[in-house]
């Protein structure tokens, strides 16, 4: 954890020892059109995957969300590069974006949590523009392609022998939906490292940013193998760092070749905010329920730097609660409190504070708290259960 | 050449493991108006009409039945799961765990911990419960809910479960099917099973 703390101090004497040259962003080729049969199939077949993509219930389809993150991409990377792009926000809490040769970029709702604010976002965007407009995934096709005959063999195989809870027969249909995941090469990240700094640092967002989601992310992935009891960080646990090994050599170099005086520039937190306030709720609900406790406790925490909020607060205690060590539903108990302190009108944070009271044995207050969660939600849909613990409660107190 | 033999020897072992593997996964029938013992539990029903019972087990205490095969209806045993022990049997306790019942975990708190395991288990994020009540089961109060999701399948399901907490041990039946017609279809079906049930 020490090595965490350390983590910023290392990266400012970095940027000094490796300063790089400086990167620039190169005459855009235009679209990519496929040459040859192979290519003209991999096209076909990308575009087959977007149809599915696009008809998929685990799209959402918020088209005030989807152009804004448009807009956010279009101020990185330029205008005349961004318009061969469509993006599709995917419902799922894991931290990832992608983008497919034809131009088809995947951007899912676990890193619309994890950003602080605009410039975070256009990082994560940047970069993966970067690997399109290098065409990393093409060559990689093109390096695997001999391989590729026998692997639809093997696929073939599994799905016929497989049974539905193995969620393998699904392979196919959910690499259609969800990306594949090209795992890079390190020159192919270096690459786009400096194509991602050159986007920003021509933006008028700062690109200190890169560096910055860069460390969070290998914060939060060490944060969670600690929890589960792993002595190092299991980056390859997560899809974004599985297929985007970080390494802090990246971050330190990230950090030297973003323009210093880019720093002041304006990174959007308020406007990020606005956009993705409304939806707060539901994404944190989407990652704590996601099973993992140390990432999730991170990026509550990790968040309410920017000043807690009764979304925070709430999500907090529903990770203790749920979790539901006897020790987890005293935290979980304070949580809820401060949740309801700023927003008392909060019927769900009432309703979890009186299941946690319950839990640590104090049933008066347990009644109030569901009282006061049944008068702000009578129509809840579990008002009828909540309402039958009611009496037990009420008989301890007389 | 060389490749060749290698593809060659790659399917002959992929149809292989085929073959082999075929007797384990033997599936069962469980006949009309005949008591069935669920879930490696004390728990057990009497089916109005033939299912077909899967050797597949996703825990230890459950046990999957199913009309027309999993994906089209599914109703899972749930036969006392103990403080604890998750609902499915984890495929990686360390890296992937997944929601424990608990000593102290209460009728109102079982629609999450179902939701939770879900979750967790099929890694989605589309899950919501959509109503729960008081209900009758195994003779005891207990908790009716139902559930929409969306499995790795891209196909929107709806689920209902019914379950209760018998000396600090989960007992549940949950019924999963496609919304559009197999849902509708199967769950007279399924609660024929549910007002059947009883412990020994």
């Amino acid at each position: 954890m020490i090595k965490l703390y350390v983590l910023p101090f290392l990266l400012a004497g970095s940027a000094v020892l490796h300063a790089e040259p400086s990167v620039t962003v190169p005459p855009y080729l235009g679209v990519y059109h496929p040459k040859g049969l192979d290519e003209i199939g991999l096209w076909q077949e990308y575009d087959e995957d977007e149809r599915q993509l696009r008809d998929s219930s685990v799209i959402i389809r918020d088209e005030k969300l989807t152009a804004y993150l448009k807009e956010v991409l279009c101020r990185t990377v330029g205008p005349e590069r961004c318009g061969s792009v469509r993006i599709y926000v995917l419902k799922e809490s894991v931290f990832n974006a992608s983008m497919a040769p034809n131009g088809t970029m995947r951007v899912f709702t676990g890193l619309l949590l994890r950003c602080r604010n605009e410039a975070e976002l256009a990082a994560v965007l940047g970069h993966e523009f970067a690997h399109f407009e290098q065409r990393h995934s093409l060559n990689e096709f093109k390096k695997r392609r001999t391989t590729g005959d026998l692997l639809s063999w093997a696929a073939v195989f599994a799905a016929t022998a497989s049974a539905y809870q193995s969620n393998s027969s699904y392979q196919d249909l959910r690499f259609s939906v969800y990306g594949d995941l090209y795992r890079y090469n390190r020159d192919q990240e270096r690459e786009a490292d400096r194509l991602g700094i050159a986007y920003l640092n021509r933006s008028d967002l700062p690109p200190q940013a890169a560096s910055a989601i860069w460390v969070n992310q290998m914060a939060e992935v060490t944060f969670s193998s600690q929890a589960k009891g792993f002595s190092k960080p299991q980056f390859n646990q997560i899809a974004y760092t599985a297929s985007h090994p970080p390494h802090l050599e990246r971050a330190a170099t990230m950090a030297a070749l973003a323009l210093p005086e880019g720093s002041t520039r304006d990174d959007g937190h308020a406007r990020y905010k606005e956009v993705i306030g409304p939806r707060m709720a539901e994404l944190l609900q989407d990652q704590i329920k996601a099973g993992d406790f140390g990432a999730s406790e991170y990026v509550i925490t990790s968040l309410a730097q920017d000043g807690w909020t009764a979304d925070l607060w709430h999500a907090r205690g529903d990770l203790f609660r749920l979790r539901g060590n006897p020790r987890d539903h005293v935290n979980a108990v304070d949580f809820y409190r401060e949740a309801v302190q700023l927003d008392p009108m909060r019927g769900e944070s009432h309703r979890g504070l009186g299941l946690s009271l319950m839990k640590t044995g104090q049933r008066e207050d347990a009644y109030v708290a569901f009282k006061r969660f049944l008068e702000l939600n009578p129509n809840s849909k579990d008002a009828s259960v909540i309402k039958m613990l009611l009496p037990t409660l009420v008989e301890v107190k007389q | 050449m060389k490749i060749f033999s290698k593809r060659a020897a790659l399917l002959v072992s992929l149809v292989a493991t085929g073959i082999f593997s075929a007797p384990l996964s033997a599936n069962s029938l469980r006949d009309p108006d005949k008591i069935a013992q669920v879930a490696k539990s004390v728990m057990s029903v009497t089916p109005p009409r033939a299912w077909n019972s899967l050797s597949l087990r996703p825990g230890k205490n459950t046990e999957i039945w199913t009309l027309d095969g999993e994906q089209l209806n599914n109703v899972t045993f749930f036969g006392g799961i103990a403080s604890g022990a998750p609902l499915f049997k984890e495929r990686n306790k360390k890296r992937e765990p997944l929601p424990k019942m608990r000593s102290d975990t209460l009728l109102v708190e079982i629609p999450e911990l179902l939701e939770g395991t879900i979750r967790a288990y099929n890694n989605i994020s589309i899950f919501s419960v959509i109503n729960s009540t008081p209900a009758k089961f195994l003779g005891r109060d207990g908790i009716r809910f139902n559930y929409e999701f969306t499995d790795n399948d891209q196909l929107p399901r709806l689920g209902e479960a019914v379950g209760t907490i018998v000396d600090e041990k989960l007992y549940l039946i949950s019924f999963e099917a496609p919304r559009f017609y197999y849902f509708e279809r199967g769950i007279e079906d399924y609660r024929g099973l549910v007002s059947s049930a009883s412990l020994k």
